[in-house]
């Protein structure tokens, strides 16, 4: 039975006992009649907080120098890669021979094939090390993390061990459990489009993710990211870098809304009067001839 | 018995009738969750469906509450309205009704249930459950953001945010049950609770101790939201907005003040209060009960798919090339 017919059930059956009760003064003190909590939300690490990572991982999970990109042309020193050390233990992400030619050519073409550059979501981990902040908000029951690029987030289910997503989805389906002080999240049911970095390093539909997050003192977690994906990958590997919190006093989350920066690529050449593709000042930046839409 | 000895009999069985009225839908405190800290929980996962109409229909006028009767009756007229919808046959020429809202029937999860409290609207300020007059700003900002949707679009700009997956058409602030994804999922801690809507996918982090307010200059497409709790309530205070993020024609300077209230173990009262002067006449005050459900929400990636903005696109370009004008475009649901 739905709660509104028990709702409507209640107004039949209990209808004067209701109105005695709600007559009683003593039901106004909810916070002393109302149903107790299970446990306390306190016996677990307390992971709640606004953190990011510093670096590079974001552009290159593996170590890398700083580089051009196509629009240091228009945001000069702006646009360049930032250089970082390799955040995979070991160095390099062990690929499967016959699945390195597939990074390459993401890699080649990583503007207009990353999906993060569109504004899809990027799915776990690569929402972690993007360079934006994270939120946690931590209950026994459920840890919801929310991510400002994109406005995206996810709730880890601490209250439901062995159950599997209905259907896969762009952040996946998150289980999560302690172990001692780490908090251990099973990611698994992401969808097979989402990449890892900004340098085409990618996945099948077959991956898995096991986060680790281990506070170390009150200002940072040791994040870690195992990763398996038998079709693309000869074996797991693992991510490791730190989370700093961070420690401004009005430090928050704020919209990074990305839909309407990534509209410039997807739909530029769909606009009214489009002739090319233009730099900061309004001027064409090639042959408009050879950049007609294809309609 | 003469017409004075009648009156206070009357007269108490009409108190009586109110009394119970209230006691069968207050709050039932004895099965509301509590939080360690000694605030109701609000966490858990909730449903704003509801067929009650958002404003007061002419056949309800004057009356704020049906009978259990009228509910029932109501909601079957609302079920075979839409099983007639859905037996409709497209002629292909003129507009199949539920096509022409822009999804048939399969795609509509608007539930089949008025609100517990039987009201007859979900608006219950202004009196009369009817919107307040818009102002003369109103009136002109609402012609232009049609007359822009009207046109063939010159980019993705020209459409709403609804469209562009930027926000979602029920998913607010604040929120109003519309044609589907009326769900919610909200997490407490002691500091923050999270908003997750289902629509667009989106959610809203709102500190519980007033937090600080954004500089005037700071603008959210959701707007910048402040909770504090007044007694058992929930408070949420939200300013700040662009001026695209327009619920029922409201301006950047809209206040909104969201109440929310846990009546029982399966009940969350939403009522919410949204006031701009410079758009309306008048403020304007809605409240509905939501149900605490076992269902997840999914995942509505809708930028992701968003398939509708570059085919409209290339329609508009199509249409250009072809030499015609055409200032059809408004969505259907808002002719």
């Amino acid at each position: 039975m739905s709660p509104v017919a028990n709702t409507r059930q209640l107004i039949v059956t209990v209808i004067v006992a209701a109105a005695l009760a709600a007559c009683s003064p003593e039901t106004n003190e909810r916070a002393q009649v109302g149903v107790p909590p299970d446990t306390q939300e306190s016996a677990a690490p307390n992971l709640n907080g606004v953190w990011q990572a510093l670096g590079a991982p974001g552009w290159n999970l593996e170590g890398h120098t700083a580089s051009k990109t196509p629009v240091t042309g228009v945001l000069g020193a702006f646009g360049g890669i930032p250089a970082g050390m390799s955040v995979v233990e070991g160095g390099e992400i062990p690929y499967l021979p016959e699945a390195l030619p597939q990074r390459d050519v993401n890699r080649a073409d990583w503007t207009n094939l990353d999906p993060a550059a569109k504004c899809y979501i990027p799915g776990i981990p690569r929402l972690t090390y993007m360079p934006f902040p994270l939120q946690i908000l931590q209950t026994d029951s459920k840890i919801f993390i929310a991510y400002e690029f994109g406005g995206n987030s996810r709730v880890i289910h601490m209250d439901r061990p062995g159950t599997e997503a209905p259907l896969p989805s762009w952040m996946g389906y998150s289980l999560g459990h302690w172990e001692g002080d780490t908090l251990v999240v099973d990611v698994t049911s992401q969808m097979a489009e989402t990449w890892f970095d900004a340098s085409g390093n990618y996945h099948s539909g077959s991956l898995h993710v096991e986060e680790r997050y281990t506070p170390v003192g009150e200002n940072h977690i040791q994040y870690e990211a195992t990763i398996t994906d038998p079709e693309v990958f000869s074996r797991p590997w693992t991510i490791s870098l730190p989370l700093y919190r961070r420690l401004e006093p009005n430090a928050r989350i704020l919209e990074y809304k990305c839909v309407e920066f990534a509209e410039d690529l997807l739909y530029d050449h769909l606009r009214r009067g489009y002739d090319g593709p233009r730099d900061l000042d309004g001027t064409v930046r090639i042959d408009p001839e050879s950049a007609a839409p294809d309609l | 018995m003469n017409r004075i000895a009648k009156f206070p009999v009357a007269l108490a069985i009409s108190l009586g009738a109110v009394l119970l009225w209230q006691s069968a839908f207050a709050a039932d405190p004895e099965t509301v969750p509590m939080k360690p800290w000694g605030k109701p929980s609000l966490q858990g996962n909730w449903d704003f469906r509801t067929v009650t109409p958002f404003q007061r229909p002419a056949a309800f006028a004057d009356r704020e509450f049906l009978s259990a009767e009228e509910v029932a009756e109501y909601e079957a007229a609302v079920r075979d309205a839409r099983a007639a919808r859905e037996a409709q046959e497209f002629d292909g020429e003129h507009d199949q009704g539920d096509l022409d809202a822009g999804y048939n029937s399969f795609y509509l999860d608007q539930g089949t249930t008025m609100t517990t409290t039987m009201r007859t609207s979900q608006l219950i300020y202004p009196p009369d459950g009817r919107m307040p007059a818009m102002t003369e700003r109103g009136r002109e900002t609402a012609a232009h953001f049609r007359a822009l949707q009207a046109r063939s679009p010159h980019g993705p700009e020209d459409r709403n945010l609804f469209d562009r997956c930027i926000l979602g058409f029920n998913a607010g602030p604040p929120m109003r049950s519309g044609a589907y994804n009326n769900f919610i999922t909200l997490v407490q801690t002691e500091d923050y609770i999270v908003i997750q809507t289902e629509m667009v996918n989106d959610h809203r982090i709102i500190p519980t101790n007033g937090g600080e307010a954004l500089p005037d200059n700071m603008r959210l497409w959701k707007g910048d939201s402040r909770g504090e709790w007044d007694g058992d309530t929930f408070v949420v205070t939200t300013s700040n907005f662009t001026h695209l993020s327009r619920f029922s024609g409201t301006g950047e300077n809209m206040v909104l003040t969201e109440r929310f209230t846990r009546l029982d173990e399966n009940r969350l009262e939403y009522e919410y209060t949204v006031d701009d002067p410079e758009m309306y006449e008048d403020r304007f005050t809605a409240v509905v009960e939501m149900q605490l459900t076992d269902a997840d929400l999914f995942e509505y990636a809708c930028h992701e798919a968003n398939y509708a903005m570059p085919l409209m696109l290339s329609g508009a370009r199509k249409q250009e090339a072809a030499g015609i004008e055409d200032d059809t475009w408004l969505p259907s649901w808002s002719r």
